[in-house]
This record gives structure tokens, C-alpha cells and sequence, in this order.
């Protein structure tokens, strides 16, 4: 019983850790409709290879017949889709949240091998959308009800960062890049597919994120937000 | 005394100051606070601190120091003595900007010494700023502009601030010459909540504007589509299809768009419905549009859910909608023009060329078609818009239809009345007026149906022929604006004929101004006709091209040189005007004016002179004067004629010629008498001029005795033989008298009767006052003038005894009368002599004569008068033969 109890508490306590390790600023937008169309349209964004892997590609000389075939995901560097899908709302978001992190960390280093401004500038772009699509992912991680999705089991996601193993051929390293980014579009298309799901299920939704279930918690989290951070608002440091 | 301590003062002021140029340049004291900002309005409170050097040196304490502002000595009541060293002054509404404030001492009791000085800066504290917006034009980064309030008069920061839930952005910094908005340095990033506000910050404070939380993407203004095309369709000529390119932001949003078109020659837009273009796309295809019509397209985008901003408008692109057939019948019309072949006329079709929006596509000729009643239809194709064919004086009907690409148009129908077809039934009430710059037309339409209405109008001038300009109206249609290149100022002559089915009705014309002006030119006025007090103007109608519009009225200016313009108003029907109550013998200008409806025009000035008189007025006066002479003279001469007698013996008696007389029968030396005869040669000498008047009266009305009678007849025998040179100057005298005398009858009781006053006169050869005559003639007087009784000219009596005394025994009742005494004392010898002369050479016959006088008892008396200087001689009536005698004698003595 205790045991059960503690199997339940824990994703809440370990995501209410992630989510206060988050440093308070702005407000979060707590319409979880609107929320959850910003979080698919940046799926949608973030999945379109145009965006990023393209124009990687083009700049790094890797569009060359033959060469796109090698530009492949790595296996086991993103979770794939069938893991995401069982993946409870909460543990899909924190995962979501790990992996965007591993992301970013791996986007800044691939910048280093990108000499172009204009690639850079793309890369910089990019990076901040998926600052944005963690923003929004904290924010809708807060809009779910505390008690939601406790019976689902720890997600099998990959433990470690995408990191490339290190290497000193810059072809292979661009390679390697290449092969992120394309692993990166299609986690991101995997994400999409979940929120997708999110939206047409209704016995999924309710069971994720039930109207009234969730309308409650948002309205008990506006009021718990508002408790706590309308008093130390103008005392956080700026 | 006082001047020494004061030299004294100085000096030691001046010696102190050197000697401590160092400790001078540290201050005696210092104010609290040292770079104070007060708000306007509040209280300032400033403290003075001395230092005890000073003190010292200057002996003086707090009580010494005096503020001033800005050279100002402030009062001593805002002064508050805190202890030995400070001082402070209190200002209360601080309301200068910009203070200067120093604190003063008084050493040696008349040197101020500044001791420190602050510069106290007032100002407002930083208003809450309002109205946050931000935009985020598309492939720019994110700005916001907001309202900054009030003027602070301070130096304000505005610092935009943004984060979002999870990260906290740079600041953004306005510029000085952008202080009301603030453009981002980093991308936004679409889908995600941003929270943005102003911070406001000077010395006086800082505020925080109302937060914003949106979503960038909502605020995003696209830029518009670009590489707009615009193609037609061959099977459809009322669609164009429009092509473009969204911008990348489709990439992010959906978007919805405004689709706007308008024809070329136009500057109005039409809109797309929104509803038809709220969804993104990259093609649009615009229906219900004309062919063969030229559109301009432009297209602007923004987020579908209205969020966000329009894009700008696109650059413009156009297209041509495909050709269709001829929507209309061009308009058709005739003219009749004179032919020289008998029972023949020359016809000229007339069309129009359809508008585009009826062309619909590009007119490439037209057919016409003639057919005469029951005759063969006959078939032209004519390029231009006009045919002359020579058609017979029968009734035809004509057809016209318009070809382009696609197809024909409806056929215009047109009947060409026969030669002798009188038109009828006009419209009536037919009116012209301009209106928004158009000259519109309307008109009454007749009872029966009408077709179609022809429009005809041309310009009216004196040195150009009408050139009509027409157009066709449907027969519904009873008002319109002539569609031609109209003109202002000229004077259109505008024909409007019915159509009807049989052919053209009755026209009817009206004249109409699109604009009207003044007169170029003033009427030119002159005089008709000038009188005394009137003047007759007249004028020429102005010429149409001159006329600017309708004249409606004259105005006629005319004054004296130096009288007031009086003015006349006279309708514009006229072409003539009487100014009356002129003044005469008076110079008059008169000018006239044409008026339209827009104003008037001066004629040239015109001079005219009144007359002093009237026509006939002279002729009114001289004519009645001379009539009143004339009448004058008439009936003074009527009075003559009538008081001849009276006048003639004042002014010219009647003296009988003494040659015809008894006397001169018997006398032996009677003077030729060819001298005494002729009338002409009396007068032409002229210089008879004492007349001597014998007047002869018989004492009694006896008959005369037998030797009395038989000398009468001697006399008449002598009478006869002496006819033609008897005398006849009584009758010329004064009057000519028909007065028979004693030389001219024959008749014894005539003699008698008449005889009784026988008149002679002696004209004496004497000059007329005193001029002296050449020839001395006799003339007969027929005076009837009885000789007066000289009783109280006694020296007439004595005359008549000194020359005849043996007569003296006469009786004294008859008497010669003698008018003029002066002959005695007369100092002409030359008649004495001669006198004298005849009584000495008669002397004899003389006696004889005096005794048969004697001889007869009842001789009358007789007094004789000789009077050469032309006095009147008288002899006494009823003494015929004595007067005979007598006359004889007298004329015996003078010869």
C-alpha cells in the first residue's frame, strides 16, 4: 500500500521538482485549449525539415545524390513515436522536456560547425523555438491536474542525451549532425502525433486530461499561481 | 568717516582672500542635499552647515547666513536658525524647474560671501505608460510603442521588459529621439506567450505599465503576397483568375485575405466579398466581370482568425477579361442631304461606335442593310461609322449591326420616312439645364409609344455652321445629358426627335449654356434720334459667339460730364430705348451693359448732344411771327387802301394837272406837255418836290352860264385833242385812283358831279428838301381837298391882293388856300423871276380874264396860292370853267 502510494506520488513529486528547479517569471497562459493549439502548431513547426535539416544539408554540402541516404536517424536517440504514445500526459511532458533540453545543448554545439551567419542565425532561431516549445511545455505540465496519469508506467525513453559520440572527421561530424536534425524532425513529428492524439481521443482526453478534471486543476492552479507568486512578484530578482 | 571704514573693509577683505586663495577653494560650508531633484509643487528644505574654520576666520555663526535663488535674496521668514553652524530654508510649491541655490554670509557686516550653492532641479515623477502595443512585422523583430503620459521635465527611461514563463528576455532600451517605442533584438517566437510591459524611471521615480500576454504570432502584420497574375478564360469573358504567392509566414498561420479590383479607367475600388477569401490560398478567380474589360487587382493577407495586422497591399497587377459578342445595337441616325438627281435622295447613315463595356470586345465592321418597301434586302459591310447612299424618294427601313471577335450585335433598325412623310408628334416640354458640370435634357414624352429618342445639338455661332453631334436614348428614357465634349460659354442648340415605329417624329429644339459667362463684349449703343430732352438709343442684338449665355437684361449708364450716372433697365427683347427728361444744349455719355446670368459686360461709351431747340420749334416761332407780319402788313395795307384818302392827302395829295385845265386851253404858250405826260419820265426824274395844291370851290351850286358851258366845251374839244397828254399823277400819287377826272369825262353830270372837286398841281422845278430839280414839270392833282380858308393867314389874302388887285373886289367866300407861307419869304429868285416874268407878259390877257370875271355877279371868289416851295394849292369844288382858267392862267404865269 505504501508502496503503491509512493509508486504514484513520485512522477508528481519528481515533475513538481523539474517544474520548481524552472525558475518563476512570466505568466503562463492558462487556457489549455489555446496551450495545447500553441504546442501542436510548434510540433508542426519544429517536425518541418525545411526549417532546419535542409538548410543544414544545403550548407554543409551533404545534398549530393547518395549522400541524403546516409543522412539517417541514429536508432535509440529519440524515443520513437510507440514510446512516446505510452507515455502518460505528465511523464510524455517531462520527457518532452528532457529531450528539448538534450536538444539545445546538442543544436549549440552544432553551431560551431556551421561557418555560415545566415545557418547560424537559422540554428539560433530554431534553438529559441524550442525554448518557446518548453516554455509552453512547462506551462501546460502545470495546467495538468496534480492526480492525473499516476497508473502509467515509467516511459522507456532513452536515459542519456542525444550526443554524438566525439569525433574529429568533420565529415563525419557533419554527418553525425545531419543525422540529428533528421532524428530531431521525426521526434518531433512523433510529438506531434501525440498531441494529435491528445486532441481526437476523447476517452484519451478524458482520460488525460479530462475537461472538467482539468478546468478544476486550472482553476486550482490559477488560484494556487496567484497565491503564491502574486505576493513575491516584484521581489523576484529580474 | 564712513568711506575710510569702507576702504578699510575692502582691504582687509582682499588681504584675507590672498592670503587664503588655498583654504578658499575649500568651502566655508556645504548645503544638504547637494544635487537635490524636487517634484513640482512639494517642499524643499535645504540646510547650510558652516565650517568651524570659517567661523573662525569670519567670525560669524549660522545667524550670518542668507539663501538666495538664482541671485535672489530669500526671505528671512523661510530661514530656520538649526544651531551655531546650520542654517536651513524651506521652499513650499517648488514650482521653477531649474533653481539656482547659495548659501550666503555677511562678514565684517557689509561683505557677502557666497558660501556653497546647489542646483535644485524639480520635475514630475514618470506617469504609468499606457496603451502597450506591439507588432512583429513578418522577417523583422518585435516592436512596441506605448503612451508615455505626462511631461516629466525630468530625464525619463523607458525600458521595455519581456519575458515569458520560463525565461526572461533582454530589456529593450528606448532611443532618445524614439522614447514612445522600443524595437526588440531578439525574434519572436510564434506560439508561445510572451508577457511584455514598460517600465518608466527618472529621479523622481519609477512606474510599471499594465502588462500584455500574447502570443507574437497574434500580432503579426504578414508581408503581402507577391508575384500577383492575373490570366482570362476563352470560354468565359466575365472571369479573370488571379495567382500569387503567400509570404512565408503561411508557413506558420493561416491566412485570410481583402482581394480588391477596379477598372483601369476607374479610381474606385471593388472588394471581394470577405467570406470568399477568408482562408489561405494562392489563387483567386473574380467572376461577374464585363468583357473585354481591363481590370487592376490588389491583395493584402492576415492571420485567418483576424488576429494580428493586414499585410500591405500588394503591387498591382491587371487583365483583360476575354471579348464577347456586341451587348447593344450601336445607335443609328440619318441625314438627308441634298441630291441633284430628281426623285433621288442622298442618305448618310450615321452610327456610333459602341462604348467598350458594350463592344465587348474590339469592333472589327458593320453591316447594313437597306430594303425599300417589298423590294430585295441589300447588304453593305462598312468600315467607318458613316455610309451616304442615294436612296429613291420611297419609305425605307435600315439595319445595322456591330461584328467582333466572338459575334454580331442585335440589329439597329431604322426607318427612313418617305419624301413627302411630315413628322408629328413632338415631345413637348423640353427643357435644357447644366447640372454637376453636364448639360442635361428632359422632355415630356409624347402620348404614343416611342422606340428611341435622337439627341442632336450643336454649337451655335455666327462664323460656323452648325455642326450637330447626336446620340440615341432609349424610349423610356425622358431625361439625360448630352455625352459630347461640351464646351462653356457657347450656346448649344439642342433638337430632340422621337422615334416611332413608323419613322421620326416632329423635333423640337431649345437653346442651353453648360456654363454661362459674362459678355465678352458690351452692346455698342448709339442714337437713333436726339431731341431737346429725349434721346432715342438704339443697338444691335450682341453676337451669339460674344454672348457668353442668355442675356436677360440691358442696363444703360448715362450721365452728364458732371452729373451722378443714372442707370435704366431695359429687357433684353429690345434693341431700342428712349431716355427721357434730358436737359438741352447738353453733353450726355452714355454706355450700356449686357447681363447674363453670370454677370455683365460694358459697351464702348457713347457722346450725344441735346439740342437748344426742338424740331419745329424754331419753325414755331418764326412762322407765326411772320404770319403775324405778313397780317400785320396786310391789314396795315388794308388800312391805307382803305384811309388812302386820308393818307394819301397828309402824304401825297392830289394836285390837278394844271395842262388839262380850261386855262391852258386858252393859254398861248402852254408848255409842251410830252414833258408833263409820261409817268416814267415824272419819276425817273424824281425831283419834284413842291407841289403846289389849287384848290377850287364853287361858291354855290349854280349851274354854270352859257360862256361857262361853252368853254367847257372849248375844254372839251382841247380835252379831246389833248387826250393822250393829259396828266395823270393824282392817280399816281400815294394810290393809283381810278378816280375819273375832269380830263377824262365826257359826261356833263359826270362833270358836274365829279368836276366839283377838279384838282391841279403846280410841280414846282424845285429840289426835293432842298435839292434843286433839273427840269421843272407840272403834275395834276386830283385831290378833292377843298382849299382851307386862310383866315388866319392874312399874308395869303394880301398875297392874293398884291398880285391881282384888280380882283379884290371879289367876295371872299371861295378862297385859294395856301399851305405853305414860305414861297413870299422864299429866297429862290429863280421862281420870283420867273413869276414875275409870266404876270409881266400876260399882263394884258390877264385883265381881260379879270373882267369877265368881273362880268358875272355871282363869280365865286377866288383866292389862288402860289406855293414854289411845293405847297399845296387848292381850288374851290363847282368851278369848272373858272377852274379851267385858273389852271390855264396859273400855268401861263409859272411858264
Amino acid at each position: 500500500m505504501q508502496a503503491q502510494l509512493l509508486r504514484r506520488t513520485l512522477p508528481s513529486l519528481v515533475l513538481g521538482l523539474l517544474f520548481l528547479s524552472t525558475p518563476a517569471m512570466g505568466i503562463c497562459l492558462d487556457k489549455y485549449q489555446e496551450l495545447f493549439g500553441q504546442l501542436q502548431k510548434q510540433t508542426d513547426i519544429m517536425q518541418c525539415t525545411s526549417l532546419l535539416l535542409d538548410p543544414y544539408i544545403k550548407s554543409q554540402g551533404l545534398d549530393k545524390d547518395g549522400l541524403k541516404e546516409h543522412c539517417r536517424e541514429r536508432p535509440g536517440a529519440f524515443p520513437s513515436k510507440d514510446a512516446l504514445q505510452r507515455l502518460s500526459k505528465r511523464e510524455f511532458l517531462r520527457t518532452l522536456h528532457t529531450m528539448l533540453g538534450s536538444i539545445l545543448h546538442r543544436l549549440t554545439a552544432l553551431q560551431r560547425d556551421v561557418p555560415k551567419a545566415q545557418d547560424l542565425e537559422t540554428l539560433n532561431r530554431a534553438k529559441q523555438n524550442i525554448r518557446g516549445f518548453r516554455n509552453n511545455i512547462h506551462c501546460m505540465a502545470r495546467l495538468l491536474p496534480d492526480s492525473s496519469e499516476t497508473t502509467e508506467p515509467t516511459p522507456a525513453v532513452p536515459a542519456t542525451s542525444p550526443s554524438p559520440t566525439p569525433t574529429s572527421d568533420t565529415f563525419q561530424r557533419r554527418l553525425e549532425g545531419c543525422r540529428f536534425l533528421h532524428g530531431y524532425h521525426r521526434f518531433m513529428h512523433s510529438v506531434g502525433q501525440v498531441f494529435q492524439e491528445w486532441g481526437e481521443s476523447p476517452s484519451r482526453r478524458r482520460r488525460h486530461s479530462p475537461h472538467g478534471g482539468l478546468r478544476k486543476g486550472v482553476r486550482r492552479l490559477q488560484l494556487s499561481r496567484r497565491n503564491k507568486r502574486l505576493p513575491p512578484r516584484g521581489q523576484l530578482p529580474r | 568717516m564712513l568711506a575710510l571704514q569702507t576702504w578699510i573693509v575692502h582691504a582687509l577683505f582682499i588681504f584675507f582672500t590672498t592670503e587664503s586663495v588655498g583654504e578658499l577653494l575649500d568651502p566655508c560650508g556645504y548645503i544638504k542635499p547637494e544635487s537635490p531633484v524636487v517634484q513640482l509643487g512639494s517642499n524643499f528644505t535645504a540646510v547650510c552647515v558652516l565650517k568651524e574654520k570659517c567661523m573662525d576666520y569670519f567670525h560669524v555663526n549660522a545667524s550670518y547666513i542668507f539663501w538666495k535663488t538664482n541671485h535672489l535674496t530669500v526671505p528671512k521668514e523661510q530661514y530656520t536658525i538649526i544651531n551655531r553652524t546650520a542654517s536651513s530654508v524651506t521652499f513650499t510649491d517648488t514650482s521653477l524647474l531649474n533653481t539656482q541655490l547659495t548659501c550666503n554670509i555677511r562678514t565684517f557686516g557689509q561683505i557677502d560671501q557666497n558660501v556653497y550653492g546647489i542646483r535644485i532641479i524639480s520635475g514630475l515623477p514618470p506617469e504609468k505608460p499606457k496603451n502597450l502595443s506591439c507588432i512583429v512585422n513578418e522577417g523583422k523583430k518585435m516592436m512596441c510603442q506605448w503612451d508615455p503620459g505626462r511631461e516629466t521635465y525630468l530625464e525619463t527611461n523607458f525600458t521595455l521588459k519581456s519575458e515569458w514563463a520560463t525565461e526572461k528576455f533582454a530589456d529593450c532600451k528606448t532611443k532618445r529621439d524614439t522614447p514612445t517605442s522600443c524595437t526588440v533584438d531578439y525574434s519572436p517566437v510564434y506560439f508561445v506567450n510572451i508577457e511584455v510591459w514598460v517600465e518608466a524611471e527618472n529621479a523622481l521615480g519609477k512606474v510599471t505599465s499594465n502588462h500584455i500576454n500574447f502570443d507574437p504570432v497574434d500580432k503579426v502584420k504578414p508581408n503581402p503576397p507577391h508575384n500577383l497574375s492575373v490570366s482570362n478564360s476563352e470560354e468565359l469573358s466575365s472571369i479573370l483568375k488571379l495567382t500569387w504567392i503567400n509570404s512565408s509566414i503561411q508557413g506558420f498561420i493561416r491566412l485570410k485575405y481583402n482581394i480588391q479590383y477596379r477598372t483601369r479607367d476607374s479610381s474606385i475600388w471593388s472588394q471581394i466579398p470577405p467570406e470568399d477569401t477568408a482562408s489561405t490560398r494562392s489563387s483567386f478567380t473574380v467572376q461577374d466581370l464585363k468583357p473585354f474589360t481591363e481590370y487592376v487587382f490588389r491583395i493584402r493577407c492576415m492571420k485567418e482568425d483576424g488576429k494580428g495586422f493586414w499585410s500591405d497591399w500588394s503591387e498591382e497587377a491587371s487583365g483583360i477579361t476575354y471579348e464577347d459578342r456586341p451587348s447593344k445595337a450601336p445607335s443609328f441616325w440619318y441625314k438627308i442631304e441634298p441630291s441633284h438627281t430628281h426623285g433621288y435622295r442622298s442618305v448618310q447613315l450615321i452610327w456610333k461606335t459602341l462604348p467598350p463595356f458594350e463592344a465587348n470586345g474590339k469592333i472589327l465592321d458593320y453591316e447594313v442593310t437597306l430594303t425599300r418597301w417589298k423590294s430585295r434586302l441589300q447588304n453593305y459591310t462598312v468600315n467607318d461609322t458613316k455610309w451616304t447612299v442615294n436612296i429613291t424618294n420611297d419609305r425605307y427601313i435600315a439595319t445595322l449591326t456591330a461584328r467582333n471577335l466572338v459575334g454580331k450585335s442585335d440589329a439597329a433598325v431604322l426607318t427612313i420616312p418617305a419624301y413627302d412623310f411630315q413628322a408629328t408628334r413632338p415631345v413637348t416640354d423640353l427643357k435644357a439645364f447644366p447640372k454637376d458640370n453636364m448639360l442635361w435634357v428632359e422632355w415630356t414624352a409624347p402620348n404614343e409609344s416611342v422606340n428611341r429618342y435622337v439627341l442632336e445639338w450643336c454649337v451655335l455661332s455666327d462664323k460656323a455652321p452648325c455642326v450637330p453631334d447626336w446620340q440615341q436614348e432609349a424610349g423610356s428614357v425622358h431625361r439625360t445629358y448630352l455625352r459630347g465634349n461640351l464646351a462653356e460659354s457657347k450656346c448649344y442648340l439642342i433638337t430632340v426627335t422621337p422615334i416611332y415605329a413608323d419613322g421620326p417624329g416632329s423635333p423640337e429644339s431649345i437653346k442651353a449654356y453648360l456654363k454661362q459667362a459674362p459678355p465678352s463684349k458690351g452692346p455698342t449703343v448709339r442714337t437713333k434720334k436726339v431731341g431737346k430732352n429725349e434721346a432715342v438709343l438704339e443697338w444691335d442684338q450682341l453676337p451669339v459667339d460674344v454672348q457668353n449665355g442668355f442675356i436677360r437684361n440691358y442696363t444703360i449708364f448715362y450721365r452728364t460730364i458732371i452729373g451722378n450716372e443714372t442707370a435704366v433697365n431695359v429687357d433684353s427683347s429690345h434693341t431700342e430705348y428712349t431716355l427721357s427728361s434730358l436737359t438741352s444744349d447738353t453733353l450726355y455719355m452714355v454706355r450700356m451693359a449686357a447681363y447674363t446670368d453670370e454677370g455683365g459686360k460694358d459697351g464702348p461709351e457713347f457722346t450725344f448732344t441735346t439740342p437748344k431747340f426742338a424740331q419745329g420749334e424754331i419753325e414755331a416761332i418764326v412762322v407765326p411771327v411772320c404770319l403775324a407780319f405778313l397780317l400785320t402788313t396786310l391789314l396795315g395795307v388794308l388800312f391805307c387802301f382803305n384811309k388812302r384818302d386820308l393818307i394819301k392827302k397828309h402824304i401825297w395829295p392830289n394836285v390837278p394837272d394844271p395842262s388839262k385845265s380850261l386855262i391852258a386851253q386858252w393859254s398861248p404858250h402852254t408848255p409842251p406837255r410830252h414833258n408833263f405826260n409820261s409817268k416814267d419820265q415824272m419819276y425817273s426824274d424824281g425831283n419834284f418836290t413842291d407841289v403846289s395844291v389849287v384848290e377850287i370851290e364853287a361858291a354855290n351850286d349854280k349851274k354854270p352860264f352859257p360862256e361857262d358851258l361853252k368853254s367847257l366845251d372849248l375844254f372839251k374839244k382841247e380835252k379831246v385833242s389833248t387826250e393822250g397828254h393829259s396828266s395823270g399823277i393824282g392817280g399816281s400819287s400815294c394810290m393809283s385812283s381810278s378816280r375819273p377826272s375832269i380830263s377824262s369825262s365826257d359826261e356833263n353830270e359826270s362833270a358836274q358831279n365829279t368836276s366839283g372837286t377838279v384838282q391841279y398841281s403846280t410841280v414846282v422845278h424845285s429840289g426835293y428838301r432842298h435839292q434843286v430839280p433839273s427840269v421843272q414839270v407840272f403834275s395834276r392833282s386830283e385831290s378833292t381837298q377843298p382849299l382851307l380858308d386862310s383866315e388866319e393867314r392874312p399874308e395869303d389874302l394880301q398875297l392874293l391882293d398884291n398880285t391881282d388887285s384888280s380882283v379884290g373886289n371879289f367876295p371872299r367866300q371861295q378862297y385859294f388856300k395856301q399851305n405853305c407861307s414860305q414861297r413870299e419869304t422864299s429866297p429862290d429868285s429863280s421862281h420870283s423871276e420867273r413869276s414875275k416874268q409870266v404876270s409881266s407878259v400876260s399882263e394884258e390877257e390877264f385883265v381881260r380874264l379879270k373882267q369877265q370875271i368881273s362880268d358875272k355877279n355871282n363869280l365865286h371868289s377866288l383866292k389862288i396860292s402860289i406855293c414854289p416851295s411845293g405847297q399845296e394849292t387848292v381850288l374851290p369844288h363847282g368851278l369848272f370853267p373858272f377852274q379851267s382858267i385858273w389852271d390855264s392862267t396859273l400855268k401861263h404865269y409859272i411858264n
